[in-house]
């Protein structure tokens, strides 16, 4: 029987499962949306009531954090994250352009080769492993220019910035790579052409057309830096103070997962409240860096 | 770092299997067992808190060995949560390592004491300050003495560490040499102490930093890695916690709700951990028994 089917059926057919795959993309597609729709709902349902009840300045400006006596001031943690995830960001950057440019530009094949090899396994190391080196080998040597400097020696914002640094290096050199690469080569061309050396042609013409690639490099980074909990935690001391360079501080991260166990009432509602806190300040960098990199891509169209 | 957490995950899973294991053994089993003898089967729910472990999942493993169709459940994941849900229910016994907050959020719940747990004070091995009173002590958590030399050490700053806000242990510890009083920020812990989240990291944090200062549960102190200070000029150790001369003590406790009538396993176990086989094990794990 099938040999008299006709084309017409075959095609019914076909649009069938045409419409039935695209029903299912459009579930899968819709299942992504609405997990992110409900997280934003429970976040603000579940961290929202705390921040009206403390009075949304004392929570977001106060200086003192001690829950359990009801003084949910998370100043400090916001400054310190902003400080670890900034310095971090800005000691990654010029190392992650500057390895990038040599593995796009100036490594031999077989050296970029390997180089790449070891950089994406340093992504692929667990956070943990790294707070664990970061505890055992960075704070006890930093602990040196504690003592030396008469300071308590402690977990610190230094250490906590160097761990993160070395965790978004890779991100930050890999995109950035992919960005001086794809650079058409007539560019540097031309500038060598016009009498300009290797690395002036790098540097002046390859590097600002990659502008937009290694902004989106930072933007991964940063998001990885400032979302990063486990790691600092081991490295950072974890007092809830303004941020000093070699003083201990605790991120909004940290606080969450520190005293998550043994909170109870108001004070687990306050996590909740830092969660939020967190939630919108990574919504708000995100949101910052995207239009800062249309306007860099309209730019570069133009 | 902190090997606690693994370990209870382990226990739980294993736990896990273990009901897997009860449920599915045939019916008949069952049946006959409790027909013969009168055994007691079926799953006791607890949880709670995570200083009790080594004593609790002792005391959980004889009583099992004892009643082989019994399970206790024991998930390990702070006082707070075994006060929140022994009242809720989801818990038919909870542990707590502190006391019920008079403050009307944790009514309803009766706390037996089982055991009394010494809070050491311990310091790096390199540091040669033996004793510290009572005065010395708050003062340093308070941050009005920051130099080892103001107590008889050398001349480096103090590196405060303390557990995070909730734990039971920093409660104790705080009522015990009168800081963190409420409604005194004076008495508050000096803001910039380190902050370390378990009994573990503040071992861990004592013995790689020469000028650190914590204090643990002393049923988890191993000196082969910190020194452990004097309090009031008594050494800590299972015999001054006996005849009360070392005051740095706190008691863990076994959660109920007030009134409600416990399962004959979750009652048995109750029982168990209150009659002296529960006690000597209580003791074993250098503890106090009740």
């Amino acid at each position: 029987m099938s040999e008299t089917q006709s084309i017409i059926a075959v095609r019914k057919g076909k649009s069938g499962v045409e419409r039935t795959m695209n029903l299912l993309f459009l579930l899968c597609g819709l299942t992504a949306v609405v997990c992110v729709v409900f997280m934003t709902l429970y976040m603000v349902v579940a961290g929202g009531p705390i921040i009206a009840k403390v009075g949304f300045f004392d929570f977001v400006f106060g200086r003192t954090w001690n829950p359990e006596n009801s003084q949910f001031g998370i100043f400090p943690m916001i400054v310190s994250s902003i400080a670890a995830t900034g310095g971090a960001v800005l000691i990654a950057l010029p190392c992650g352009v500057l390895v990038a440019v040599f593995l796009a530009k100036l490594a031999p094949d077989r050296i970029a080769a390997a180089l790449r090899a070891l950089i994406d396994l340093l992504a692929g190391i667990p956070s943990v492993v790294y707070g664990l080196l970061g505890a055992i080998l960075l704070v006890p040597l930093i602990f040196n220019l504690q003592t030396a400097l008469r300071l308590p020696t402690s977990g610190n914002l230094l250490a906590a910035m160097l761990i993160l640094v070395i965790m978004i290096l890779p991100t930050i050199i890999s995109v950035s790579e992919t960005a001086i690469r794809a650079v058409p080569k007539e560019y540097e061309d031309a500038a060598l052409a016009l009498g300009s050396t290797r690395l002036q042609s790098i540097f002046k013409v390859s590097i600002p057309a990659a502008k937009s690639g290694i902004v989106a490099g930072i933007v991964l980074g940063t998001g990885r830096a400032i979302g990063e909990a486990m790691a600092v935690i081991m490295v950072a001391g974890n007092a809830a103070i303004m941020p000093t360079l070699l003083g201990p501080v605790r991120l909004l991260t940290t606080s969450i997962p520190i005293e998550w166990a043994y909170s109870s009432g108001t004070h687990r509602d306050a996590l909740y409240g830092i969660g939020l806190a967190l939630f919108v300040m990574i919504m708000a960098i995100n949101t910052i860096f995207r239009k800062t990199l249309k306007k860099g891509g309209a730019f570069d169209d133009g | 770092m902190n090997m606690k957490k693994p370990l209870g995950i382990m226990l739980s899973f294993l736990l896990c299997i273990a009901v897997f294991a009860a449920c599915s053994s045939p019916a008949g089993d069952n049946a006959a067992g409790g027909d013969s003898s009168g055994e007691l089967s079926g799953t006791v729910k607890t949880g709670g808190s995570t200083s009790v472990e080594k004593v609790m999942t002792a005391l959980i493993y004889q009583f099992q060995e004892g009643h082989q169709d019994v399970v206790i459940d024991y998930e390990m994941n702070g006082s707070g949560d075994g006060i929140k849900n022994t009242i809720n229910g989801l818990y038919e016994i909870g542990h707590s390592s502190r006391e019920l907050k008079t403050d009307g959020t944790e009514d309803g719940l009766t706390a037996t004491p089982y055991a009394i747990d010494g809070i050491a004070i311990v310091v790096n091995k390199e540091n040669s300050v033996a004793n510290l009173t009572k005065e010395q002590l708050s003062g340093i958590y308070t941050g009005t003495i920051s130099n080892w030399s103001e107590v008889g050490g050398k001349d480096a700053p103090i590196t405060v560490i303390t557990r995070e806000e909730g734990s039971g242990t920093r409660s104790a510890f705080g009522e015990i040499i009168g800081i963190e009083v409420k409604d005194k920020p004076e008495t508050a812990i000096v803001p910039a102490a380190t902050v370390s989240d378990s009994t573990g990291a503040v071992q861990t944090a004592v013995q790689q930093n020469p000028n650190a200062i914590g204090y643990l549960s002393f049923s988890d102190v191993d000196t082969a890695k910190v020194n452990t200070v004097s309090y009031e000029g008594v050494k800590i150790s299972t015999d001054t916690l006996k005849n009360d001369t070392y005051k740095l003590k706190r008691e863990f406790y076994l959660l109920t709700k007030t009134g409600g009538e416990l399962s004959p396993a979750g009652q048995a176990f109750m029982d168990y951990v209150l009659s002296s086989d529960g006690q000597n094990i209580v003791a074993d794990q250098n503890l106090l028994p009740i």
